[in-house]
């Protein structure tokens, strides 16, 4: 800790707060002022109080759980993913690896692309008889294709495998840097013990990356289970048949598509709770950790 | 020293924006010319014409600057939307007749009956004229947007008449990597000449859905065979698919609209087009019909309005209708540029006023929006051989009613 | 640096290297597909053919784009927002983070957790207020206007890898300057600052991100056609129906290259700088 005048923290902090506070604390509250109205199509000049209704409305209606169970798994598919690929990645770049840096820089790369043009191509690549993908299963394994944009699973898996394209280089890196904060020695001391690469991975690495790792995949699931553009994208706004919807891309089209700005200001105070209640989980959970460790 | 990692990047942003050109973001209005700004949902190839008005009506009227911003039907909508309800926005929008359903209902245009010169209407042809609510909320500049039969005259001599001839066509056709018929059958308009052939609509007089009839089964049930049975149409067959099989010669026949023609011809297709052919049931398919016009926004002051007035009835002047006309394809709405001797005399547009002859009007009412979003999913259902004829009816007709109530609440 | 050791190759080695190859491979795979698109004669999207350089193929489409299409004013728009974006999210994350980090005071938490806050709430439904806010500012049709917006977009996260880096330098060196005389504020920036370049570069590159490919916001922002950045001039190339295939693609390689070129400058400092630090404060 520092010390200085007690006003010097708070004049480092605000330049920074007064942006947040005026950009997003004025749509937020505005947010939770529409959702107890009912602001619609038939409704757009002259909206009331309504209280809890589009509440009810929401909770009442099968479609929320299972656009939430998609948003869940969307999400959990994702972030595992993620994680998963960048930590492989990141464990065998960190072993001998030649042009160790021609991959690294390589690998970067979908982070390096704005998600939009991304996402169209990938689209793009999902077409059932000219998309390179299948023509791949095709051409070069002889596998049926695959009809990614009109069968309601398989055009779920296609934003899925999308977004873990476009986020696992995030985690690799994170990954890496986390590498390198772990001591050699403990690895050389495992070894003197007999101990396997399984166990290694297990004892050393899952505990050495997680202080790095778990703030991460804390801001990975916020962003995966906000993120509307790539399903949006992919599935051409929720095709076929509105199956590939998860809850943002469903709050986008029930505004913009029936102007049910009540209703969807509602959804969006759900999804809101839905996300604090995690991160406040995440954050009493591994805060507990961290103590015990300590 | 770490920090010198970031200086070349800092030197190189530097550098950039002492190179690249002065930042005025506004331009300069000499004189105090008037800006008038126009959002427009326009193929590129019809973005050329109206630069091409704007320019001769900028220069008939020194003084006003015209700006026109391209958006697609959906982005100009919301934006729109966000930007009128918000209180500002452009003076005026171009889009299909159904986005005044929306649009009026949310009082963000303001109703052109009011506003426009006495008998300003009177010019325009009938099939041109939307009322919603009692007041036309656009001014057309073309009629049309009508589904017709576009085939390759490189493959084919003339289009089919009837479902025999369509189907030993299309079958003939199919070959060499080549198939005979290409469709966007994912989208229901394109269902609606046959839905309509058969004698069904979406709608009735009071707008309510009418979705699950025995006409939809029929339309269902044909186009699915056509697509998952007779072997003459790709599997996933949505717009580009279509378009591009079309575009390459691999494709006989696609059923498209005006839009898309001068974009064939472009590609090098030799382009025949024919009113779409008579369903099994003896009655040709009947598409929808639409017009396009200018909207005016809501929030325009009234000192503004005379010029606004001015532009709108410029450019659906004969003089701008019938420029390019032809070679675009489309349908003026003018009732001298309709009767004008370049249109009635031009072989295709002939056909084509056939095919528009042949349609039915397509409603404006906002319930369209949601009836357009719950047959897709019907629709696709059936295509992909998930979902029954009846079964999509019915679950059309339950949504749709389930939708339209929500959203009126 | 293991970059120059020698490599015993064991078969395990030659698993691991051609794992590599095929997944990095099929990483690039996507982007090649773009160049592919931008490299065919006319505008098609579709082609049964899997070669990268399509038959035919042909150079126009760049032409097109840089010197018929306004691109070099798209270029200039975003790149002004983006340089003023990184500006801003440098300077007010690196200042608020170290606040953060280093001090102890009430509201803390608080100032901690707004940023992420910030984050949960579905981007949707803010466009409506954020519009009648810019407006009532008088900064639509501002690029200040775009820039404010991204600044706050691109905040939270700057912010938290700032802390997270300060976080890992020793605080002994500040306390040492304070004791030889120097002003809190000095030690942060003679001392702290340097140190923390990596995450600096972190945040820069976020921020000019941010900027460099959001499109709703600016959507909604931006009606002068003078005033488009690259994302919005390369929606403006697709119609409703006819979308010039060849040139988007081409523009959307040429909107990458910047970006790419950035990653692979920062390379080295995106992997050290990267810490988010611990979650508990």
């Amino acid at each position: 800790m520092l010390r200085a005048s007690a006003r010097f923290p708070y004049l480092l902090l605000a330049p920074a707060l007064v942006v947040m506070l005026a950009v997003v604390l004025f749509p937020l509250l505005y947010n939770f002022y529409l959702a107890f109205r009912n602001m619609s199509l038939y409704h757009f000049r002259d909206h009331s109080f309504v209280g809890l209704e589009q509440f009810r409305l929401i909770l009442a209606e099968p479609t929320f759980y299972q656009l939430l169970g998609k948003s869940l798994i969307w999400t959990s598919v994702n972030v595992i993913g993620h994680v998963a690929f960048g930590v492989l990645l990141a464990m065998l770049l960190s072993g001998p690896v030649l042009g160790k840096s021609v991959f690294r820089t390589l690998l970067i790369l979908p982070w390096a692309m704005p998600q939009y043009i991304s996402a169209l191509t990938w689209r793009g690549m999902f077409n059932y008889e000219y998309g390179a993908v299948n023509l791949m299963l095709k051409q070069w394994f002889h596998l049926p294709a695959v009809p990614w944009l009109s069968d309601p699973f398989w055009a779920f898996c296609a934003p899925i495998i999308t977004n873990i394209w476009l986020g696992f280089p995030f985690m690799m890196v994170v990954a890496l840097g986390g590498l390198t904060a772990i001591p050699k020695e403990l690895y050389e001391a495992a070894e003197l013990d007999g101990a396997g690469s399984w166990q290694k991975f297990w004892n050393i690495t899952v505990p050495g990356l997680a202080p790095t790792l778990v703030p991460a995949i804390l801001l990975g699931t916020i962003w995966t289970f906000n993120n509307m553009l790539v399903v949006w994208l992919v599935s051409n706004g929720g095709l076929p048949a509105d199956n590939t919807h998860i809850l943002v891309t469903y709050i986008y089209k029930v505004a913009f598509t029936y102007s049910r700005y009540s209703y969807a200001a509602a959804l969006s105070v759900v999804v809101f709770v839905v996300l604090l209640g995690f991160v406040m989980y995440v954050l009493r959970h591994t805060g507990r950790a961290q103590e015990a460790s300590q | 020293m770490k920090s010198l990692a970031l200086s070349p990047i800092a030197a190189a942003l530097l550098a950039l924006s002492l190179v690249l050109p002065g930042c005025a973001p506004h331009q300069e209005k000499a004189g105090g010319a008037k800006t008038l700004v126009v959002w427009m949902q326009m193929d590129p190839e019809e973005r050329g014409r109206l630069e091409k008005n704007l320019l001769e009506y900028q220069t008939m009227h020194p003084g006003i600057m015209v700006q026109a911003v391209p958006y697609d039907t959906e982005n100009l909508r919301q934006t729109f939307q966000t930007a009128a309800s918000g209180g500002s926005g452009p003076q005026l929008i171009f889009g299909p007749s159904d986005q005044i359903g929306p649009l009026s209902l949310l009082q963000l245009l303001k109703p052109l009956d009011t506003v426009m010169p006495a008998g300003f209407f009177d010019r325009f042809v009938p099939q041109s004229l939307d009322t919603l609510n009692g007041h036309l909320w656009a001014a057309p500049d073309q009629v049309g947007n009508h589904l017709m039969v576009c085939f390759n005259r490189a493959l084919l001599k003339e289009a089919p008449r009837t479902a025999q001839e369509f189907l030993r066509v299309a079958k003939e056709q199919t070959r060499d990597g080549r198939y005979g018929f290409a469709m966007n059958v994912g989208e229901p308009y394109w269902l609606a000449p046959f839905l309509a052939g058969y004698g069904g609509w979406v709608m009735d007089n009071q707008s309510q859905p009418t979705l699950d009839t025995p006409q939809m089964r029929e339309a269902l049930a044909y186009l699915a065979d056509l697509k998952n049975k007779q072997g003459i149409m790709p599997r996933e067959s949505d717009y580009q698919l279509a378009e591009t099989l079309f575009k390459e010669g691999k494709a006989a026949m696609i059923v498209n609209g005006p839009w898309s023609w001068s974009g064939y011809r472009k590609a090098g297709i030799d382009l025949g087009i024919a009113p779409i052919w008579k369903l099994p049931n003896g009655q040709a398919g009947m598409p929808m019909t639409a017009s396009k016009g200018y909207s005016i926004n809501v929030n325009v002051k009234d000192s503004e309005m005379p010029a606004v007035i001015e532009l709108v009835t410029y450019l659906t002047s004969p003089q701008a209708e019938l420029r390019e006309a032809t070679a675009l394809g489309v349908l003026p709405s003018h009732k001298d540029a309709w009767a004008d001797a370049t249109i009635q005399n031009d072989p295709f547009l002939k056909i084509s006023q056939q095919g528009f002859a042949a349609g039915r009007r397509m409603p404006v009412v906002p319930e369209l929006r949601v009836i357009w979003d719950v047959m897709r999913p019907g629709l696709q259902g059936v295509m992909n051989g998930s979902k029954s004829p009846a079964e999509a009816a019915r679950g059309m007709q339950a949504s749709a009613m389930q939708q339209i109530a929500s959203m009126k609440r | 640096m293991t970059e120059g050791a020698p490599i015993r190759w064991t078969p395990g080695r030659y698993l691991v290297h051609a794992f590599l190859v095929l997944f990095t491979l099929a990483t690039v795979y996507p982007i090649l597909q773009i160049l592919t698109v931008s490299l065919r004669p006319s505008d098609q999207l579709y082609s049964t053919s899997l070669a990268i350089i399509p038959p035919g193929a042909s150079l126009k489409a760049y032409h097109v784009m840089l010197f018929e299409k306004p691109f070099l004013l798209w270029l200039r728009n975003s790149f002004l927002i983006s340089a003023s974006v990184t500006l801003f999210g440098v300077v007010l994350a690196s200042t608020s983070a170290y606040a953060l980090s280093r001090f102890r005071f009430p509201g803390r938490g608080f100032g901690l957790y707004v940023f992420l806050l910030t984050q949960m709430f579905p981007a949707t439904m803010t466009m409506l207020p954020l519009y009648v806010l810019l407006r009532s500012l008088h900064l639509l049709d501002q690029f200040a206007g775009l820039a404010l917006a991204y600044t706050a977009t691109a905040l939270p996260f700057c912010v938290w890898t700032m802390r997270g880096y300060y976080d890992t330098i020793p605080v002994e060196l500040e306390q040492a300057a304070l004791i030889d005389g120097c002003s809190p504020w000095q030690a942060f920036i003679r001392i702290t600052l340097p140190l923390a370049s990596p995450a600096l570069a972190i945040t820069a590159l976020f921020s000019f991100m941010a900027a460099w490919s959001e499109f709703l916001v600016a959507r909604i922002v931006v009606s002068q056609q003078a005033m488009y950045t690259l994302p919005l001039g390369l929606e403006s190339l697709a119609g409703q129906f006819q979308t010039e295939w060849a040139n988007y693609a081409a523009g959307s390689l040429l909107v990458c290259v910047p970006v790419m070129v950035l990653f692979v400058a920062l390379n080295r400092s995106i992997v050290s700088g990267l810490s988010l630090g611990g979650v508990k404060g």
